[in-house]
């Protein structure tokens, strides 16, 4: 019974999960870059803070659940859906009490574009292509 | 596409892990000629080697898990080609290769949520199908349907239908409607009654082992949708739910007939030659493998039943010694673990990957607690490692729907791609 060939197989295979876990780390890493390409490389900004748009489906609301929380009484729990399909971001009233308005007009279901003003509540956000911080 | 250059060094680790395990069964093993290793060999090198040449055709953005389902179908292929001696195991190099294809037609299928969501209703017509399948030919007689030259357990088919079902339906979730006094999501009691029906059917066709499995997958999937947005579910509300799934475990329990409660409450040692046959065996066998084991085929396991699949971590014990049975749960862990190091972008990708994790961390701890003596053993197959083509085809499927979860696809299922580049005007939708 060779042992040290028995220890170098189970070394091999350890070794070997870690190439494939760094990979996959390299992976995530180029995944991002292809997702910017999905979501046309757009963020959502107030005044305060910038959120990035990192899935499919972006919950707007007050609630602690929410992708996005705007801590605002004015805004609704469950206000507002985004959603990207083909490149192209839709936002979508999700049965919210005030509303959303973009670039002052009130709307259920519309598609948005750069620099697109959406109001929700008493709050402002800016819909736009993404700015690379300094 | 990923980086070439990552891609060829996983494909050369890959290949190099599998010859040291070959380099094991050549120095360590029992075989009558070498011309079964060199068979044996040529066999995993040659899957590996093919493997790797068709993957980059898919254009996936990620391979690690591909990576990883290969080392594991290799691993078990060299661990089942070697049980009682070398040989070159047809039959699983077969399911291993059934397995790989079934992974690119759940990568294909799964890979564009709004895709299969508009097929939502073929999932339901699935389940229902092999559902009528068991009632007609399965049942209390046997799990399997015989097909003389292979047998089939159409339950196991039922476990990627269930994920997928639980994953298209999360959408729904924003779809209340008014049902009496309560809003309701017609989809979450569908499902419901789906996994309530397969679990009554289980029962039925006494597979006891399968219903953790499908509970699994249900309350898995029943805990995402807290995440879910309009979801609305309280702590409240779960502790009820879980209050209501304990107390209904224990009247089943209670109310088990009496083979199930011999099974609970067995006391393997005091009845080694008829109850605890398995289990004593494959406890002996893993305390005589020790840490690096007898050497690939000399152990006596092979001669208990169900050795390669029900006490197969066992018998890759005894063979090939704990700290290699335990590593390749580790990969299998690994492997269902990936979506952590790479997020899904959609509550479909994610919901699917979290139902798929469950199913399979479920069956291996049935599998491996079970054959060590630690819970009732339930028979229940090893991922990829057990024999077993239903096991292995449906095993390869959930594997491919972590892969569409890695590497999505979001447009519209009706997009074509317009060959004008003009602008569109706005408008609302």
């Amino acid at each position: 019974m060779d042992i040290a060939i028995c220890a170098a197989a189970v070394a091999l295979l350890d070794i070997c999960a870690l190439v494939i876990l760094i990979a996959s780390y390299m992976e995530k890493h180029s995944g991002k870059k292809v997702w910017s390409k999905i979501a046309a490389d757009m963020e959502l900004t107030d005044e305060t803070r910038v959120y990035p748009l990192e899935c499919d489906e972006i919950l707007i609301g007050r609630h602690a659940s929410a992708d996005i929380r705007i801590q605002d009484m004015s805004v609704s729990r469950y206000h507002a859906m985004l959603n990207v399909t083909d490149g192209k971001w839709t936002i979508n009233d999700i049965g919210s009490k005030s509303g959303i308005y973009v670039n002052g007009e009130l709307v259920r279901h519309v598609r948005l574009y750069d620099n697109d003003v959406i109001t929700l509540g008493n709050r402002r956000l800016i819909f736009r292509k993404r700015r690379i911080q300094k | 596409m990923t980086n070439p250059v990552s891609y060829l060094l996983s494909c050369i680790f890959v290949i190099v892990t599998h010859g040291s395990m070959l380099m094991n069964v050549y120095t360590n093993g029992k075989y009558d000629s070498i011309n079964d290793i060199i068979t044996l060999s040529a066999g995993v090198i040659l899957l590996d080697a093919v493997y790797f040449i068709i993957m980059p055709f898919f254009k996936q953005r990620t391979y690690a898990v591909d990576f990883m389902l290969l080392l594991i179908l290799n691993m078990s292929m060299i661990f089942q080609s070697c049980f009682g001696g070398v040989h070159f195991d047809a039959k699983h190099f077969i399911t291993c290769i059934a397995a790989l294809v079934s992974c690119r037609i759940g990568y294909i299928a799964c890979r564009n949520h709004r895709w299969i969501q508009t097929k939502k209703k073929f999932v339901w017509a699935g389940i229902a199908v092999l559902m009528v399948i068991i009632l007609l030919f399965t049942g209390s007689r046997s799990m399997w349907i015989d097909l003389g030259f292979m047998s089939i357990q159409p339950s196991e088919f039922i476990k990627p239908l269930l994920v997928l079902a639980c994953a298209t339906s999360i959408a729904e979730q924003m779809n209340k409607k008014k049902l009496g006094e309560f809003n309701v999501v017609y989809d979450n009691l569908i499902l419901f009654g789906i996994t309530a029906i397969i679990i009554l059917f289980q029962w039925w066709c006494r597979d006891l082992g399968s219903i953790p499995t499908f509970a699994a997958i249900y309350a898995s999937c029943f805990f995402l949708r807290i995440c879910y947005p309009k979801a609305k579910f309280s702590k409240k509300t779960l502790i009820i739910a879980g209050s209501v799934v304990g107390v209904l475990g224990i009247i089943a329990i209670i109310l088990a007939p009496a083979y199930v409660k011999d099974r609970i409450f067995a006391d393997i040692w005091s009845d080694p030659d008829a109850n605890g046959y398995q289990q004593t065996k494959a406890l002996i066998a893993i305390a005589e493998g020790g840490w690096f084991g007898k050497g690939a085929g000399k152990g006596f396991l092979h001669k208990v039943f169900a050795y390669e699949s029900d006490i197969v971590f066992a018998t890759i014990s005894e063979e090939w010694g704990l700290l290699y049975a335990l590593m390749t749960v580790l990969m299998l862990l690994i492997m269902v673990a990936m979506p952590l190091v790479n997020p899904p972008r959609s509550y479909y990708h994610g919901t699917m990957c979290a139902g798929i994790a469950a199913a399979f961390t479920m069956q291996m701890a049935l599998n491996i607690f079970g054959s060590c003596n630690m819970i009732p053993f339930t028979g229940v197959t090893l991922p990829f490692i057990s024999a077993g083509g239903s096991s292995m085809v449906t095993s390869g499927l959930m594997v491919g729907m972590i892969v569409a979860a890695q590497s999505p696809v979001f447009a519209n299922p009706s997009h074509k791609p317009k060959k004008s580049g003009k602008k569109r005007k706005r408008r609302t939708v």
